[in-house]
Formats: C-alpha cells, structure tokens, sequence
C-alpha cells in the first residue's frame, strides 16, 4: 500500500482538528480537536516509519503521545478551575491577556 | 635653641590654644578661654623674641634656615615637604601677627565678653593666628597656599561670626570665593614654577630663578602675575577688592586684626617674599605698582565719601595697602614692610576706636549720627585722634616716616615711578582728609543722644538688638551680638590694648628716621641682600625734603578739613548737591559690585539656569524620555497583534509553521 | 586573606537574614568590621615596591581561560580600605534607626560590599566585568525596596532608570571584554588575566572601538556628564545610608577601571583619545559645578558635586603622567572619605528640619556647635581647601593636566572656585542665617557621632600627612602609568629637571619603558613611534 494513503488521511485528520480548533468555542471540544491533530502527526510519523524501515520515528510518536496526555490533564484542570469559578466555558470570552 | 625651634614653637602654640578652648568649650570657663586664647598668643609672641635673638646671632649673610618636619606630600620629583623657612622677613612679619595679636586678643577679651560664642570667637582667633604664622614661616609654594587658604577660612568664620545675621554670612561667602580665586592663583603659580624650575622650595627656587629665567621672559611674567592674582585678592587690590568692605560685618577686633593689621597685607607680603622673581620681571612689578596706586588713590575717593564708621576705615586700608603694594613692587622692600607695620598699628588702634565709639552708639555705625563723642569719651577719642594722625601722616608720627619713605624712593627712581610719586601724593591728601572727616564728624560738637546718655548717666545706651544695616529686629543668642556693649572707658583689656598701640602708633617712627638710624632696614637687608633695587637708597638730605613734602600735605588736609566742617559746615553737604553724580559714583564705591554683578554673577546664574533648564531637562532627560519613547512606540505597534483570541493565535501559528515549512521546501528543491 | 576580606561581608550578610531580626544589625556590622579589620592588616602588610600582592590564582573556567584570581597593589590597596571603612558607619547608622526587613536589608548591603571588594580586587578582567556588574544588583534592590517617593520621582522609574542606563554601559563592558579577549588570543588559547592582556597588546584598531565600550561603563558609573542622566532621580530616591555608600565608592570603582583595565590594555587607543577624554572631563567638572549650586536639594548638591569631582579625578587620570594618576588615586579616596560623612550629615539635617531642601531651612548651628562644626570639616574638605589632602590631590591632578595641556588645566581649575561656591552654600543655608521656627536645632547625638566622626577624623589625620596614602601607591601608578605613558613626555617637565636632579627618574622611566616595548614586541613598537611623533 502506497504511503500516500495514510498522508492523506493524516492531513484530513490534522485538517479536521485545525478546522475544530477554529470553529468550537467550548474548551472541552477544542482539547479533543488538539489530540486529533496530534494523532495526526503522530499518524504521519508511523508511515515515514514504515516507509524508511527504521523505528526512530517510532520513539517520537511515543513522546507525542505523553505529551497529549499531560496536555490533557493540563487543559482538563483548566477546564474544570474554570467551571468551578463559573466562568463561562468560551475561549473567546478569555482575553485577559490582550496587549 | 635655634632660629628653627623658635619659630616651630611660635607655630604650635597658637595651634594648641584654638584646639583647647574649641575643644573645651563646654568645660572651660568664659574667662579661662580667654586667658588662654591671649596666652596662647603672648607666648607665640616671645618665642618671635627667641627666633628674633637667634637669627641675629648669626652672621649676615646665612640669616636663614630652612627645617622641615616630615615629607607632605612627595610624587615623582614633585616633593613637598612640611617646612618653614626662617630669615629676617618671616621673624618681622612673626613679629608684627602675633605682637598686634597679643593686643587685640587683650581687647577682644573685654569687647566680646558678652557674646554668647566667647569660646567659638577665641578659638577661631588663635587659628586665624597659626594659620598667618604657617602662612609667613612656609617654606615652600604649597604650604604657603596652605597657610594663604586656612587665613582665608579663618576670616570667613570671623566675618560671619554673628552667624544669624543673613547680611554677614553673605558678606563672608564672598570675601571666601574671592580669596579661594586668589588660591587658584597661587596653586597656578605654584604649578608653572615647579614645571620651570623643578622644585617648589624656597631656597631651591630663588636659586635657580636666575638661572633659569631671562629678564621679563613670558613665563616669569606669568608666575608673577599669577602671584599678583592671589596677592591682590588677599589684600582687596583692585580688581578683587569689593570683599573687603563687607567683610566689615564681624565683630571689630577682627575687623582690626584680620582686615586691617595682618591678614589683608599678606599680599605685600608675598610679594616681598618672592622678589627674586619679580627682579626678573620688571613689567609684572610694574604693574602690580599701578595696581596699587589705582586701589589707593580710587580706595581714598570711596573713603571720604562713604557714611559707615567700619567701612571709612575698611577703604582707607585698602588704600594703605596700595602704598605697601606699590613699595615691595618697585623696590622699597623695608620701606613697604614698614609701613605694613606701622600701618598695623594705627589702623588696628582705629579699629579698635571705632568699636569702642559703635559699642557706645548701640551698634550704629553711620557716622552722620554721631557727635561729640570727644567729650562723652576722652579715652577713646584720644585714641581714635592718634590713630587719624598716624594714618594721616602727621609729622613725628609712625606713618609720617614710613609713608613717605615709599614716596621718596618712587620718586627717587624717577620717571614713571615719579608720576607714581605724586600719585601717591595725591593719595595722601586724600588719606589726610577721610582721617581727620572721621575725627571732626565724631568728636566735636554737641553730643548726639547716645553720647548725651553716656555723659549723664556714665552707662552705655542698650537699645533693641537689630541688624545696623537692615534694621531687621534680632536677639541677643548666640549668633547675634551679646546683650551688653562694652567701651574702652570701661573696660580694662580694651584700655590696654588700644593704648599700647596708640603709644606705638605715635613713636614707632624712631626705628627708621632717615639719617638717624634705620634698624627695619639694616634689620631685613639680608632678606633683601640680593636685590640690586634694594640697594638704591635716596641719600639723607632727600628723604627729609620728602618728609617735608608729606608733613606740609597732611597740614593742608588737616587744616582743610578743620575748615570744611568746623568753620564752615554748610559746605560739605553744599558740594554734595552740587555734584550728585560725582557723590553717588563715590558712595556707590564707584559701582564695581554693580559691574561684578552684571559681568560675572548675572551670566553664571543665566548659564545655572540654562544648564538646569535646557540641558539637565531636555538634553540628559530628553535621552532617557526618547529611548522610553522609542521602546512604548515600536510595543504599541507590536501589541495590536495582542488581540487575547486563542484562534488568532492559532491561525499565526499556523501560518508561521507553514511559512517555515515553505522556507524549508524551497530551499531543498 | 583577599578571599576572607572579599567574602567575609557576605558570609556575615547571609548570617544576617537567618538570625532574629534583632541580630541582624549586629551581625552585618560584626562582618563590616571583620572585613575592616582585614584590610587594616593588608595594608599593614603591604609593600608599596612589591607590585601585585596577596595573589589569589585559581582556575575557574578552563575552556575559557578565566581564572578566579585576585590580588592587591599600590592603586586598590586603599580603595579596598575606604571601601571596608565605608561600610562601618554606613551599617551602623542604619543600625541606629532601624530599618524594615532588616535581614534582607543588611543582607543586600553585605552582598554590595562583597561585589565592590571583588571589582577592586579582581585581577582577571571577566571576573571584574562580573563584580562590576554584580555591584548594582544590591543596590537596585536597596533602592527600590527601602527608597521613598520624593518630588513627584517614583522608586520604580528612578531605580529603573538606574538599572538600564547601568546595564547598557556593563552590556557594552562585557562585549569589550570578551572581544579583548579573543583579540589578544589571536587564535591561541584564550585569557583574561589582565596582566597577561597587558602584555599581549591589541592591535591599534580594535583598541579604538573597545575603548569607548569601557568607557561607556565606567562614565556612566562615575557618573560623567553627559551619562549622569540617571543620578539625580536615583539619589532621590534612594536610602540615605545606603546612597553614602554608593556615592562614596561605587563611583570610584569607575575611575579605578579606566586605571585598571584601559590605560594598561588599551594604551594607544588611551592617547588617540586623551584629548577627548579630558573633555569630557572638564565638561564633568563645569557641569557638575554649576548644577551644584542652582540646587536646592542637599542630595542633588552632593551628588552633582560628586560628579564634578570624579570629573577632576578622570582628568588626572587622562593627563596620563604620574602626577596626574597619583593625584587621581588620591582623591579618589578622599572624596570617598568625605562624601560617606556628607551624606550622613544631610540625614541628620533631615531629622532636625524635616527637609532636604536648602530654602525652609538654616541656623541649625544655634545648639548644635559640634554638629555645626563636623559639618564645616567635612565643607572644607570637599571645596578642597589647602591643607586637605583633597588639595594635595587636586593639586597634582592640575599639575598633572598642566603638563599635558596648560589650556585644561587653566579651566580646569575654575572648579575650584565653583566648588568653593557651592560647598558654601549648602553649609552657609543649612547652619547659618536666620533659624526658621518649625526647625530642631539639636546637638547631635553621641552615638550618631560615633558613626561620622571616624570618618571625618581620617579625613583630618590625611591633611597632616596625605604622604601616608601617596608613598604607598606611587609606585604602583608608576608601573601602570608612567612606564607606559610617561617616557614619551619627559622632555615637557623643563630644561632644568631633565638636566640635574630627576635625571636618574628619568632614565629609570626610560629603561621600563623599554623593557615593556620589548616584551609587547610588534605592537609596542607601534605605540612608541606613535607616541615620538
């Protein structure tokens, strides 16, 4: 099976999450948007992977994939300390730090 | 003991006594301190006796040492050691600081005695003392500019004693700052003689001078004339003179110790002490010889139209010390040194006249309002006569002789010394008719109210304390005046004082009568030995037709002035009318604070202001505000990206990673 | 020893921060006079022929060739002392008002001790770009904690000013620094021992850049006019003890740079730019003085004369001649003297009149002789009267400047009359004239003159004999200056001293100036024929 394949599917996963990212307003929906993309690229690096025959890609995808967990409990905590202020759960209405 | 000791002993003495009484002014009493301070003094003085004995021990032509305590300073080949030079000159002027010192400490010890800083006044006084002392026994350049700036200090702390008084510490900043231009002078002269010669010793020095320099060579005129710098601005010479008058705000023992008998005439003295030098520059003599006859005949013109009894007498030294001036520069060594001398005496028994007569006016100095004084004082207007006399040169008097000295030798040089001689001529008429105004606005006549009192009651008026000048009201604490005004009548220390110096006013002539003996003379010639001027002598018969001149002159103003104001009374105030303007130039001392003010005060104030104004706060601020600007305009720009929006910030990413990818791709292709 | 003296404040400093805060005062005044103590016994065992003494010489970061090295001579010797010496009466002033946070206080204050110590005594430049830099770190803090709102100046805008116009200048120093470096190494293996700098000499064209990136640092410490933009909002602002300290010695520590670092490693760049140096050292010396007395805040008058002062002592160093340095170190030294008790002074006038500023104020001598009279010591000091030793030192800087360029020296000297000026002022309207109603004229109090006197007694001791300092450090200014410098003017000193007397000097100068071309090789050559034209 050609490579192309997967790029393919690995750019429309990392699309439909950038796509997500943009559109929602809710965090929740925006974290779960972020671990598409990052599956996305972690797609992208198992095909290069498979492609070259070698497993250094392999290690990075690892590495992704704890760093989307931490991110996730990260942006969960965040969602939560948020709820428990009663703020309302729009990223657009968080500007605080506009310059 | 040898010449060295003595003078080494002369210096610590009055050192020691301004530290104890400064020191001790909680525990000492009023009187102790004031024992000590005229002890300290009268010991300095006997052991100018033993350096006096020494030095004339020794054989005429090695009448100096030269000793030295440690090294001061030494950097390179620049070494400045801690050293006195003793020779014939420096025991005179010994002689002459600490005898009149001696007196007027005797007078201040009564005059002050009610004046809440008695102990500040005492020690002050016995430094003023030690620092005249280092300034005469130096014996090089640097602790000539060290005892040259202490008197300085010393006559800024005595000036603005009565420390409250905004008039005096005014009137002492400035007579600070002028004198520390002198310094700079002397500093400047000290620097060009050393790069010349290579030393800045004494002995070294006026060695070598010869040597080195050519007659009238650009630079010995420049030392000279730096010299001549500090030299005037100590001795209120023309231009540097208007401090002098306003120093007349201390207390008048100092005025008659600091600025009349010794401090004012360490210019002559320098002058004197430096002559090797000015022998090699002719033209800088010169014109230190006009100087002073410009400040003694315009000096003479202030005094006999000013009102304030202090300040008549301030210009009258100052022109005094136009003729000291005028006679150390064009030769008359012992002649100018003299009259430094004598003049110390009449002019510091003046003085002392004038405080008695102030203290009896409640501290009014204006003489319009004093009258007949003469019989409400006996004592002191017999003083206050012998010391108008003196300074008028009246015959047989002290300054008969050593005026007219200086005037016989000018005269004797011929050509433009002789314009200068009947200069000085003219001066002295002018010195004989602001001597006896002052004796004939005072003493006769029906008293004034004060002195009225003083007949009627034997006491002395003690009105409200207030500034005699500005009239503002003040107390009687320290800083202020004390309560109590003390008069020669009847105060025993002032007694004493003022008439051995009203003795010595009147006989100190013996010691140079032309033809007779000339002890000053014979006593400095080895100081002066050197000299090729020193040696020119106006033979007996001409100094007596001299003297003739000069006692013929002051007759004349004598009986001048006995005519304008005993005889016809009208005519004074009659002349002021008629020529205003001439007596406003006069009173006003010819402008020279206004001139000063406008040439030098005004345009460094407008230079203060433009510096606080244009460059501190536009130029050094308007560095600090542009570089703030700059960094908040370039922010403003940058922070509209700052919009806070998460998408936003992730669309820039985006296109970041995408605009680095691209980078990358085409590149690689 | 140096590496007790350097770190003893320190130590006591952190010490300070632990113990209860009762202690703290007691246990930062203990390590100031430990560190006194030391430096006493330095300079006892010091010898003034003996060159760089105590050597302290470790490797710190080899790859880079620093060294942690440290050593003293005849110029820092009594930098070093004024600086332990400094720091007594500063801590204990403090001591005797109290202070908030006092650990902390005393912590920081220790900490710039340490780094001031360090600049005098380090011997490899890295190590002094380092404590240089360090110095100011205290002191931002100092300033900006325990430093007051006055006349519409924040802290933060005045400590902020401080800390960039600072940091540029020690940016700029550090470039320079590391650039002399990798210049002298050429290749080989890199160095920063200023001594061997010394020896290695720069080629002529990156001297000329590098030394402006010094000069900006230690003009902008001094500070020199035009630089001098962050002092006046800074010395408002700051902490009156603490300030004493700051003006007192950190700006000598400037000066003592150009004479450390540039004039040994950067000699031609030095004479190519003598001239302009002196400029701006006159510059320093009007402007200074002319903004001293049309002020009326008593910090501002000091520190503007401040920087009149260091204006003289950068002219006596650029007259590059040994009267000129000596003078400079000098008065580097007595200026330090006077202003620690200057600044202490205007503190208690403070107190007694509840304002710096010249106007509402005066008279306070009324009941206070001995305060009156400390203060008048510590006036005449500061205009230089003849017979301080601030005189025998403005003397030689004059001298030093006349025989350089007479011109200079003439306007030069004007100084002193302006400082005769405005030292008098601020005297005259604090002590004298009328006493306004609301002031306190009050004696000082015996423990606050504990603290000043010391001070102003070695002040006097010095005019007795400015020889102790100048007989310890003449030959240290010899060897930095006049070897490298002086030979080529030997010849402006006069017929007659180049003829009788100085002729052994001189050739002495001649023989070290030689020697140094030799071991310099290719470059000193340069510089000499540079120098004979």
């Amino acid at each position: 099976m050609a490579i192309e394949w997967y790029l393919v599917l690995s750019a429309l996963l990392f699309g439909i999450g950038f796509a997500g990212v943009m559109i929602r307003r809710n965090p929740v929906v925006i974290l779960l948007c972020l671990e598409l993309m990052l599956s996305a690229g972690a797609l992208a690096f198992l095909a290069f992977s498979r492609m070259l025959g070698n497993q250094d890609a392999q290690v990075m995808v690892l590495i992704v994939l704890v760093v989307a967990a931490c991110e996730v409990v990260v942006g969960l905590g965040l969602v939560v300390a948020m709820f428990r202020r009663r703020l309302p759960l729009n990223v657009d209405e968080m500007k605080e730090l506009e310059g | 003991m040898s010449a060295a000791t003595w003078a080494w002993l002369v210096l610590l003495f009055p050192l020691l006594g301004s530290l104890v009484i400064g020191f001790g002014f909680r525990v000492l009493s009023t009187r102790t301190a004031g024992l000590l301070g005229i002890g300290a003094v009268a010991v300095a003085f006997f052991c100018g006796i033993g350096a006096l004995v020494a030095i004339q021990g020794e054989p005429s032509d090695s009448r100096y040492v030269a000793s030295s305590l440690w090294e001061y300073a030494a950097v390179g080949n620049f070494k400045i050691d801690l050293g006195i030079y003793v020779d014939p000159l420096s025991v005179y002027m010994v002689m002459v600081v600490t005898g009149v010192s001696t007196l007027i400490h005797i007078y201040s010890y009564s005059y002050m005695k009610s004046d809440v800083g008695y102990h500040r006044f005492f020690s002050y006084l016995n430094f003023f003392v030690f620092s005249m002392l280092v300034l005469v026994l130096a014996g090089n350049f640097i602790l000539l500019t060290v005892g040259w700036a202490l008197v300085g200090f010393a006559s800024y702390a005595l000036i603005s004693f009565w420390y409250r008084r905004q008039t005096a510490t005014d009137a002492g900043m400035k007579a600070f700052v002028i004198n520390v231009l002198g310094d700079v002078g002397l500093y400047l002269a000290a620097i060009l003689i050393f790069s010349q010669l290579g030393s800045v010793d004494y002995e070294t020095v006026f060695a070598r001078a010869p040597e080195v320099f050519t007659t009238n060579e650009w630079t010995i005129v420049a030392i000279c004339l730096l010299l001549m710098v500090g030299a005037f601005a100590k001795s209120a010479q023309m231009p540097l003179h208007t401090w002098l008058a306003d120093a007349m705000e201390g207390p008048t023992p100092v005025s008659s110790l600091i600025h009349a008998a010794t401090m004012v005439t360490a210019g002559v003295y320098l002058i004197a002490r430096t002559h090797p030098l000015f022998d090699l520059a002719p033209t800088a003599a010169d014109i230190s010889a006009l100087v002073g006859v410009i400040t003694l005949l315009v000096a003479g013109t202030i005094a006999i139209a000013v009102t304030d009894l202090k300040r008549i007498i301030a210009y009258s030294t100052m022109s005094q010390i136009g003729y000291m001036i005028v006679g150390v520069s064009i030769g008359a060594y012992s002649a100018g040194l003299f009259h430094l001398m004598t003049h110390a005496f009449f002019k510091a028994l003046l003085f002392m006249a004038a405080g008695s007569i102030i203290a009896a006016m409640a501290n009014m100095q204006n003489i319009d309002r004093m009258k007949g004084f003469g019989k409400a004082m006996p004592f002191t207007a017999a003083m206050l006569v012998i010391g108008a006399l003196a300074l008028a040169a009246f015959p047989t008097t002290s300054g008969w002789f050593s005026k007219d000295e200086i005037i016989d030798y000018a005269s004797f040089r011929g050509g433009i010394y002789g314009l200068m001689a009947t200069a000085m001529l003219i001066g002295a008429f002018l010195t004989a008719i602001y001597s006896f105004r002052i004796v004939f606005r005072i003493l006769p006549g029906p008293p004034c109210d004060e002195a009225q009192h003083l007949i009627d009651t034997g006491e002395v008026v003690h009105g409200k304390p207030v500034n005699p000048h500005t009239l503002e009201p003040e107390d009687t604490d320290v800083g202020y005046p004390g309560s109590e005004h003390h008069i020669a009548e009847q105060a025993l220390g002032m007694k004493i004082g003022m008439s051995v110096l009203g003795f010595l006013a009147l006989v100190g002539g013996v010691l140079q009568i032309p033809g007779v003996d000339e002890v000053v003379f014979n006593f400095l010639e080895p100081t002066f030995a050197d000299s090729e001027l020193s040696h020119i002598h106006p033979s007996t018969s001409e100094s007596w037709l001299g003297l003739g001149k000069g006692a013929a002159i002051s007759v004349a103003g004598l009986i001048l002035v006995w005519f304008l104001y005993m005889k016809r009374p009208a005519i004074p105030p009659a002349l002021v009318r008629r020529l205003p303007h001439v007596h406003a130039l006069l009173v006003n001392k010819w402008y020279f604070d206004e001139l000063y003010d406008f040439l030098i005060v005004n345009p460094v104030k407008g230079l203060g202001r433009f510096f606080n104004e244009f460059i501190e706060s536009d130029l050094i601020n308007g560095l600090t505000r542009g570089t703030v600007y700059l960094v908040r305009t370039a922010g403003a720009g940058v922070r509209e990206i700052q919009t806070g929006l998460l998408r936003s910030y992730a669309v820039l990413m985006l296109f970041g990673v995408v605009a680095i990818g691209l980078y990358f791709l085409i590149r690689s292709i | 020893m140096l590496n007790s003296i350097l770190w003893t404040p320190l130590i006591f400093g952190l010490i300070a921060m632990l113990v209860p805060k009762r202690l703290a005062p007691w246990t930062a005044g203990a390590g100031a006079v430990i560190t006194l103590a030391l430096a006493i016994a330095v300079l006892a065992g010091f010898d003034p022929d003996g060159g760089m003494q105590y050597v302290v010489d470790t490797e710190w970061i080899s790859g880079l060739g620093i060294d942690y090295s440290l050593g003293i001579d005849g110029i820092s010797v009594f930098l070093v002392l004024l600086t332990a010496l400094a720091w007594v009466p500063a801590i204990a002033f403090t001591a005797l008002r109290g202070v908030e946070r006092p650990g902390l206080y005393y912590f920081m204050l220790a900490a710039g001790e340490t780094a001031t110590l360090g600049a005098f005594l380090a011997q490899d430049l890295i190590l002094f770009v380092l404590f240089f830099d360090l110095m100011i770190v205290p002191f931002y803090f100092l300033f900006g904690i325990w430093g007051r709102d006055r006349d519409g100046v924040t802290v933060q805008s005045a400590t902020l000013k401080m800390i960039v116009y600072t940091l540029i200048g020690s940016l700029l120093m550090l470039v320079g620094a590391i650039a002399v470096g990798v210049i002298a190494a050429d290749g080989g293996p890199l160095t920063f021992s200023i001594a061997e700098l010394t020896e290695k000499g720069l080629p002529n064209g990156s001297q000329n850049w590098i030394f402006w990136f010094f000069a900006a640092a230690f003009l902008v410490k001094m500070p020199a006019f035009p630089l001098h933009g962050w002092m006046p909002d800074s010395y408002r602002a700051a902490p009156v003890a603490s300030l004493a300290v700051f003006s007192a010695v950190l700006s000598k520590v400037g000066a003592y740079g150009f004479l450390r670092v540039v004039l040994p490693i950067m000699p031609d760049a030095t004479e190519l730019f003598q001239t302009a140096m002196l400029v701006i050292a006159l510059c320093s010396i009007i402007y200074g003085s002319f903004m001293a007395f049309t002020r009326f805040d008593l910090r501002l008058i000091l520190g503007f004369s401040s920087v009149a002062q260091l204006g003289f002592i950068t002219a006596g160093i650029f007259a590059l001649n040994e009267s000129g340095s000596e003078g400079a170190v000098l008065q580097m030294v007595n200026h330090g003297l006077v202003v620690v008790p200057a600044f202490l002074v205007v503190a208690l006038i403070a107190e007694r009149t509840g304002s710096e500023q010249l106007g509402p104020m005066g008279g306070l001598a009324k009941r206070a002789p001995v305060f009156a009279v400390i203060f008048l010591i510590v006036t005449m000091a500061t205009l230089a009267i003849p017979a301080s030793a601030n005189f025998i030192g403005e003397f030689f800087i004059l001298n030093g400047i006349w025989q350089t360029d007479v011109a200079i020296a003439v306007i030069a000297s004007s100084g002193v009359v302006w400082a005769a000026f405005y030292a008098l002022r601020m005297y005259q309207r604090t002590m004298h004239n009328p006493l306004p109603d609301d002031a306190d004229s009050r004696e000082i109090s015996l423990r606050d003159a504990l603290v000043v006197v010391p001070m102003v007694a070695c002040v006097v001791v010095l005019a007795f004999s400015p020889q102790l300092i100048v007989h310890s450090s003449e030959p240290a200014v010899a060897e930095n200056v006049v070897s490298v410098f002086d030979d080529a003017k030997a010849g402006t000193e006069g017929e007659y001293v180049a003829s009788a007397g100085a002729g052994e000097r001189a050739d002495g100068g001649e023989n070290h100036g030689s020697e140094a071309a030799g071991e310099t090789g290719g470059n000193g050559e340069a510089g000499h024929g540079e120098a004979s034209q």
